[in-house]
């Protein structure tokens, strides 16, 4: 096999030329194209994955936002529920206050009402059994009721035993009064038979004053420094005031009671 | 008339010009026009180069072919591949284009002539130890040639020699006997086989283009690579490296 030596170096120098041509114009810039592509390609990936990596990090700070503006939203919520309550009980209290001032303003009330009411009750009674008493004693015994008020009071300073009389005579002083006080204008005549009687069955010169006076009942009071002989209707109307009493309440207790 | 004759067994015989002992033959003219092809290819396939991710399909195909026959460099030599290849690519791209163009008419490969293949053997030969000088230094480079002792040195250079033989006479012998299948096959039936040869021929360029490029850089790799870095790497992947 003959080689001409002269073709086989041409074609050593024509396999260097053209590793230098394509060198030049082909691997430098088709490898370089490549290169830059890849390059761009690993940066978009890079750019992709940084933007992945950010919207995880903003994910996992917006859940954890969201967290806590759950836990502020409970929070706040526990802590409205609390005042919420506190404020209930407060104006619970408040209005079991009010309640209860309106309750004791109304017992109050109703108690001042019930005292006048039987305060009324008793002098109205009073006046009425006063008069019908006396409107009786005169129908029927013709006699006049402060009359025989006065007759009484003569009669109990006569019947009074020696120690009452005794001790009456103690307790009176120099210039000491006796004050009978009585609901009606006992008349002359009545006064100076009681200052007579008085004189006889205690002392001789005791001075005897008369005063007229509503507190007295229908009746009399005979005081010597702090002794005293009375009679009034007083005893009568109290009783009677706590028969009322008792029908109103029993009635009142009814009436709640079917209500 | 044909070019090359059925007696003429390459593109050598065929002189076209001769002026003293400068001698212009076939092989010379188709090795310009494929060097031609090649360079203009080139510069008009890079003429408007997209670094962008659309592109001309020219531009495609080379990519594709380049990146694969670097991707191949890089399997092999593992580090440094854009170091190598530009040698190895031209190699490729030549004998690849050499060979594919057969399907024309009149055209003969200059891979065919055994001038050729000798001229890229001794390229291959010489680059071996430029390549491995370059890596690894003269001492370290000569001292593979010492390796496993002393007694292997003549194997060794006996080794370089006969794969540069093999790697010629490979190719040579490829596509120079298929040349003449097909020559002897269009006289004897000259309407179907000859095509079926055709298309076998495009496969066995590629496959030899790929076969003389592979080669071309196992035996500098090994060059390339010591005793040291090759046992290393062995270790490292469980296994030893292959024979060359």
């Amino acid at each position: 096999m003959h080689i001409d030596w002269f073709v086989f170096f041409a074609q050593i120098v024509n396999f260097l030329i053209l590793l230098f041509l394509l060198k030049k114009f082909l691997y430098g810039r088709i490898i370089g194209a490549m290169d830059a592509r890849e390059a761009r390609i690993a940066a978009t990936f890079a750019e992709a994955e940084k933007a992945r990596e950010e919207a995880s990090r903003s994910v996992l700070m917006c859940e954890k936002k969201l967290q806590d503006i759950q836990g502020a939203s409970d929070e706040m919520m526990n802590k409205a529920r609390g005042e919420a309550d506190a404020y209930r009980r407060e104006l619970m209290d408040k209005a079991r206050e009010e309640v209860d001032e309106i309750q004791n303003r109304w017992t109050e009330t109703l108690r001042s009402e019930r005292e006048n009411f039987f305060q009324e009750l008793r002098r109205l009674t009073g006046t009425q059994v006063y008069a019908i008493t006396r409107r009786v004693l005169k129908d029927l015994a013709d006699m006049d009721l402060e009359q025989r008020i006065v007759q009484i009071l003569t009669e109990r300073i006569e019947t009074m035993n020696r120690e009452e009389r005794e001790r009456i005579r103690t307790l009176m002083t120099a210039g000491e009064k006796i004050t009978i006080q009585s609901a009606f204008d006992i008349p002359p005549e009545a006064r100076e038979k009681l200052n007579g009687t008085i004189r006889m069955s205690i002392g001789s010169g005791i001075e005897v004053a008369y005063e007229k006076s509503d507190d007295v009942m229908s009746g009399y009071e005979l005081r010597i420094n702090g002794y005293k002989i009375a009679w009034s209707m007083k005893d009568y109307l109290d009783t009677l005031e706590e028969k009322f009493y008792h029908v109103l309440y029993e009635e009142s207790q009814e009436r709640k009671q079917v209500h | 008339m044909e070019i090359v004759a059925i007696n003429q067994i390459s593109p050598d015989q065929v002189i076209l010009f001769q002026w003293g002992w400068i001698v212009i033959n076939a092989t010379l003219v188709y090795t310009w026009m494929v060097m031609g092809l090649l360079v203009v290819g080139s510069i008009l396939i890079t003429r408007g180069l997209s670094p962008e991710r659309a592109m001309s399909r020219w531009q495609n195909l080379m990519e594709v072919i380049l990146s694969n026959v670097r991707s191949e460099i890089g399997e092999i030599a593992k580090d440094g591949a854009d170091h190598y290849f530009p040698f190895i690519g031209t190699l490729f791209l030549f004998i690849l284009f050499s060979n594919i163009l057969t399907f024309i008419p009149g055209y003969v490969a200059p891979t065919s002539a055994l001038t050729t293949t000798s001229a890229l053997a001794v390229m291959v030969f010489f680059a071996v130890p430029i390549f491995g000088i370059t890596k690894l230094g003269v001492i370290e480079y000569l001292k593979e040639y010492f390796r496993p002792n002393v007694i292997f040195f003549p194997f060794h250079v006996m080794g370089e020699f006969s794969r540069t033989l093999a790697l010629a006479v490979r190719l040579f012998g490829n596509l120079m006997s298929h040349e003449k299948v097909i020559a002897i096959l269009l006289a004897v039936t000259p309407l179907f086989f000859p095509i079926v040869m055709q298309a076998l021929g495009l496969l066995i360029g590629l496959i030899q283009a790929y076969i003389f490029a592979i080669l071309a850089m196992v035996y500098i790799a090994s060059a390339s690579q010591s005793h040291e870095e090759t046992e290393h790497k062995g270790k490292k992947h469980g296994k030893e490296t292959p024979e060359k």
